[in-house]
């Protein structure tokens, strides 16, 4: 398999019988699955089709409805006509990032996009770039995995150079081991030579990123489908999905082993057909280590696209789908991810600062049945108190998975007050980084 | 009106004293007794207006009352005023600077946080230039209980002004901050290098 030579090591399924179209990403499951190599790439998906003139291929983008799939489902086209606006009224020339730091734990698909179809992501770099009038691009991913990812996209950079396929010159540059590595305006700090922390706003980096010139951070994803409809047009690209929502998205799933399936699914997918045999039985998080907690029961009935999700006050996300396996706590998983999202506070604003501690603190005591009478009352307390009280969504986000899991886990929590768990398997399973940063230099 | 206009001009030193204390409070997150963090900025906000409330009324009744002349673009344009030309200039150079800073944080949502903590750092020039005008324009707070009032303005400010220096200086290194406040809520120190 692929991915076995890859660290995390999980499969990627292709081709999804249905919807015949798909995989549209991921090249063909083949033997071995190489990525391809440049000739192999174009020979797909045939040549890059320049536009020749910024602004141009921004109304291609519009009509296609592509949303970013880095987990804001940000309307694509609006953030190219903010950067370019932004360009022609200040005079400055804009600089693209290509953002590969998967931030999320429990994420590997945009690891598994450039480790597939790094061609793709980087034909959308050079088309963005074009769209938006720059000159420079960067594609940013995480050092933890240089020791392959790098390799194979240095020398992918290279082939595109030695072809002559790339207009605008791209970096490589890798992001520190962070959480919040990711966030855009913590990815232009670090890419100045700063710590990977997340800036106060305004300005926004649209406005005012690398340099003081307007920015524009896409997602790899978001990147490699802006190359596939600036080739087949809007119109294919809204072949699948749903009306609100079109095109295709790279889903992660954990099998029970804590493996990483990466999958390409339409949006709009059922839940109970995305994760198969992986049928939920006690609960299953949407969205990651930011998203919700749903009971399975409740999971069952929604389908992959916010429309959808949002009633239950769940996000599709950067597309992270996890069915807790039935021998395990939702609890002490909760605990563990919280621990570590405390930890990866950038320690910058006093709510998330002060704030992260006490709540993984009161859930670790939940956790293993040593919680007071009022630690529930408490927890739902602090997470009101930190939520919208942050430079970025860290505070936010940790909230947000805190009190889905006292309401998906309640009945788990009154049996952990009398001191029992359901729990037969203490084996962690969802996915924690080993390390959290002690100094300034793990920041950078 | 001219004694109102010296009241009120009292009463703002005495105000402005208040805001630039609990302004030194506030940049080190630190608190009064019996009110939470947030109650001290915000009563540094409310109090800031109320001083400058006092200040207009100073100004104006300074500028409207008869007994001297000062005219009213004095108030803002410095060292203009026939009387006590520069006393009063160092009076309308504090109450412009108080104006930017006013002007800025009611912006605030629109500025980037730099713009903002620049200009808003211009209230440690203000606040100087306001206690000299206060001493040297009138001869109200040179003697007896206003000179004791006065004096003690300034070593307020300074005083809060040292310990936001030494506070600084130990503040911990913003990397360490979040092990440090782990290590202090869970009971037991756990590891958190083992996993």
């Amino acid at each position: 398999m692929t991915t076995a030579t890859r660290q995390g090591s999980g499969d990627h399924v292709s081709g999804m019988g249905e919807t015949g179209e798909l995989p549209r990403l991921l090249p063909p499951a083949g033997p071995g699955g190489q990525a391809p190599d440049l000739t192999a790439h174009l020979a797909r998906h045939g040549r890059l089709p320049y536009r020749e003139r910024p602004g141009v291929l921004i109304g291609d983008i519009e009509q296609a409805g592509l949303t970013g799939r880095g987990g804001a489902a940000f309307p694509v086209h609006r953030k190219l006509a903010a950067v370019l606006e932004a360009a022609g009224r200040r005079g400055k020339t804009p600089t693209v990032i290509a953002n590969g730091a998967e931030s999320e734990p429990a994420s590997d698909k945009d690891a598994m996009l450039l480790w597939l179809a790094p061609h793709l992501v980087l034909d959308g770099l050079q088309l963005a770039a074009e769209a938006v009038g720059a000159d420079s691009a960067i594609l940013y991913t995480h050092a933890d995995r240089e020791h392959d990812l790098g390799l194979r996209l240095r020398q992918a950079l290279l082939e595109r150079q030695v072809a002559g396929a790339d207009r605008v010159p791209v970096q490589l540059a890798l992001a520190p081991p962070r959480f919040l590595a990711g966030q855009e305006t913590a990815l232009v700090s670090h890419l100045a030579g700063g710590p990977a922390i997340p800036a106060f706003t305004p300005p926004r980096i649209t406005e005012r990123g690398m340099a003081g010139a307007p920015t524009l951070v896409q997602n790899v994803e978001t990147l490699a489908h802006l190359a596939l409809i600036a080739r087949r047009g809007p119109g294919w690209f809204r072949a699948v999905g749903t009306g609100p929502e079109p095109g295709s998205m790279l889903a992660t799933i954990r099998r029970p082993d804590g493996r990483p399936r990466i999958t390409e699914v339409p949006l709009g997918m059922p839940l109970r057909d995305l994760l198969g045999d992986l049928a939920p039985e006690s609960a299953v998080l949407l969205g990651g280590y930011h998203g919700t907690w749903l009971p399975a029961a409740r999971a069952a009935g929604l389908s992959l696209d916010n429309r959808s999700l949002a009633p239950a006050g769940a996000r599709v996300g950067a597309g992270v789908v996890i069915s807790l396996p039935a021998d395990r706590c939702g609890l002490v998983e909760t605990a563990n991810v919280v621990r570590y999202l405390a930890f990866e506070s950038a320690g910058q604003c006093g709510p998330c600062l002060n704030g992260l501690p006490r709540i993984a603190a009161a859930f670790a005591e939940l956790a293993r049945g040593r919680s007071g009478p009022r630690t529930r009352a408490d927890l739902e307390r602090w997470a009101g108190l930190v939520t919208g009280r942050g430079a970025c969504h860290h505070p936010d986000g940790t909230a947000r998975f805190v009190r889905s899991a006292l309401v998906t886990f309640a009945a788990e929590a009154d049996r952990h007050e009398r001191g029992r768990c359901s729990a037969t398997s203490a084996r962690p399973f969802l996915p924690i980084p080993a390390g959290s940063a002690r100094t300034e230099k793990d920041w950078m | 009106m001219w004694y109102a206009s010296r009241a009120t001009g009292v009463v703002a030193l005495l105000l402005l004293t208040a805001v630039m204390i609990l302004g030194l409070l506030v940049t080190r997150q630190g608190r009064l007794p019996g009110l939470p963090r947030f109650a001290v900025s915000g009563l540094h906000r409310n109090l800031s207006l109320l001083a400058a409330v006092f200040v207009v009324i100073h100004v104006l009744t300074a500028v409207f009352d008869g007994y001297v002349d000062i005219p009213i673009t004095a108030s803002v344009i410095p060292f203009t005023s026939p009387y006590e030309r520069f006393w009063l200039g160092l009076g309308a150079v504090s109450l412009d600077l108080m104006l930017a800073a006013i002007v800025t944080s009611l912006l605030r949502r629109h500025l980037s946080r730099r713009a903002w903590r620049a200009v808003h750092l211009l209230a440690y020039l203000s606040w100087p230039v306001a206690w000299v005008h206060s001493m040297f324009s009138s001869g109200d707070l040179q003697h007896g209980v206003l000179l004791i009032l006065a004096i003690g303005c300034a070593a307020a400010v300074v005083g809060g002004a040292a310990w936001r220096l030494i506070a600084a200086a130990r503040d911990v290194p913003r990397a360490e901050r979040v092990s440090v406040q782990m290590s202090a809520v869970h009971q037991q120190p756990e590891e958190t290098t083992s996993r």
